[in-house]
């Protein structure tokens, strides 16, 4: 802890910016693995659609009612106890990061165009974000159970400000370079197992629904490679950019790949798991074209790849 | 309390001091997420004031530009909801009277209009439309 960034424990963290950041990410992290299965519904957009501005006012105001509640046991910031005032506007903040997730994940998918009339564009948002805006409020208590003390007695190699910017990357470069033992090999099949398992438990139920080639079939071409970007920028975000990775284990499992090759390893796994599901549901046969392969396998990749990111921080 | 600044128990004063500890950051989240939460709900009000108390209103435009593949005629059309509030099951039905040959009906569901809510689609007939008279109409809906 010599470096001069960090110099004695302060009562303000010294990025507040990045603090703020990290906290909204893991905020956002957490709405994404709620409320990814009912984006999946064909009977909440239906619903969205259809449902009139007074009671989406009503499922607002209830949203932020059940968020309030959850927000005074634990708030989605790196704080446990806190003030009541403060524990509505943090509650205000979370329904706010869900509305917004949602209408971007709605705009992913595009269930939400240009063309979409406003009342089905703002019923859809209010509708997806109940669940979102209630998986911000839970991500700290979801995702970081498993988070040990352990990163606070950290290699002594790793200072604050590194511990903060590079989560798992703080191995000696020398590791990394020497990594491909049979130890570190074990290591990160561990991960990718994790993966698949993560991947397979989200996207199990998504795969026999009829959502997947209902979306596949409406995307216009190369929105494809937008969900390949959000799926991988996804992933990255939840297990690196975070903050959520218990860090210690993960050093002592070493390195065989970096962030980047990892996000990527990953993902390919959980597209072979994405097609297994849907050959075995019998979503996709033989006769199918190619491209109906393709895009149903990105677009149930997307679930699958955020509970492949989710599997890998918590197995 | 995972922070190793805060070790001790906090007490009510201490709730109290923190609430005012809250940083530049968090209060710029609070503002941002204030005025992303306000404008959705004056979206919605919006949306209330100019559209709820109009009740659905249909107008059908058909295309001249009929693209003929295999002998086929495909007659492409236009349905926008001129009301404000959403239609369900708009059921449009298009018919082609000609001279010495029968009657050719289209008919097309369509689920969800809102309002001024455009969708489009297409009528396939055997026959030219241009040939004959061609009839295309809404013939029912349903409130949601």
């Amino acid at each position: 802890m010599g470096q001069p960034l960090d110099p004695a424990p302060h009562p303000v963290t010294p990025n507040i910016w990045l603090a703020e950041f990290q906290a909204i990410l893991q905020g956002a992290v957490g709405g994404f693995l709620f409320g990814i299965p009912l984006l999946y519904t064909v009977e909440v957009w239906l619903i969205g659609s259809t449902t009139g501005p007074r009671w989406q006012l009503v499922v607002l105001a209830v949203t932020l009612v059940g968020v309030s509640l959850l927000t005074q046991v634990e708030g989605f910031r790196q704080t446990l106890s806190l003030h009541p005032l403060e524990g509505l506007l943090e509650s205000i903040e979370a329904v706010a990061i869900g509305v917004v997730c949602a209408a971007l994940a709605l705009v992913l998918l595009c269930r939400i165009t240009l063309e979409t009339p406003l009342s089905e564009a703002l019923g859809k948002v209010v509708f997806e974000a109940v669940p979102f805006a209630l998986g911000v409020a839970l991500a700290r208590s979801t995702l970081e159970g498993r988070r040990g003390r352990a990163n606070e007695t950290d290699a002594p190699s790793a200072s604050g400000p590194e511990r903060l910017a590079n989560r798992r990357t703080t191995a000696p470069i020398s590791r990394r370079v020497t990594a491909l033992s049979r130890v570190n090999l074990s290591d990160a099949l561990v991960d990718l197992d994790a993966a698949l398992i993560g991947a397979v438990l989200i996207a199990f139920s998504i795969a026999p629904t009829e959502e997947v080639p209902l979306l596949a079939s409406s995307l216009p071409p190369l929105w494809l490679l937008l969900i390949m970007a959000a799926s991988l920028g996804l992933s990255y975000a939840i297990v690196f950019a975070s903050g959520f990775t218990d860090r210690a284990k993960r050093q002592q499992r070493g390195l065989l790949f970096s962030p980047i090759t990892e996000t990527l390893a990953a993902y390919l796994v959980t597209l072979l798991a994405s097609v297994v599901m849907l050959v075995l549901f019998q979503q996709l046969t033989p006769n199918d074209p190619w491209s109906e392969w393709l895009s149903n396998t990105l677009v149930l990749g997307l679930p699958a790849s955020i509970g492949g990111a989710a599997g890998r921080i918590l197995i | 309390m995972d922070k190793p600044n805060s070790p001790d128990p906090l007490t009510p004063a201490d709730q109290a001091l923190r609430f005012t500890q809250r940083s530049a950051a968090e209060w710029v989240t609070f503002m941002v997420a204030s005025m992303i939460l306000l404008a959705l709900v004056g979206l919605i009000c919006f949306d209330w004031q100019t559209n709820q108390n109009h009740p659905p209103a249909f107008t059908v435009t058909v295309s001249e530009a009929v693209r003929v593949t295999d002998g086929r005629y495909y007659i492409p059309f236009a349905i926008t909801n001129t009301g404000g509030r959403i239609a369900r099951m708009v059921q449009v039905t298009a018919e082609l009277h000609q001279v010495g040959v029968d009657d050719e009906t289209g008919e097309q569901q369509i689920d969800f209009l809102s309002g001024h809510e455009t969708k489009a689609g297409s009528f396939v007939f055997t026959h030219a439309p241009q040939a004959g008279e061609l009839v295309v109409r809404v013939a029912s809906y349903r409130l949601p």
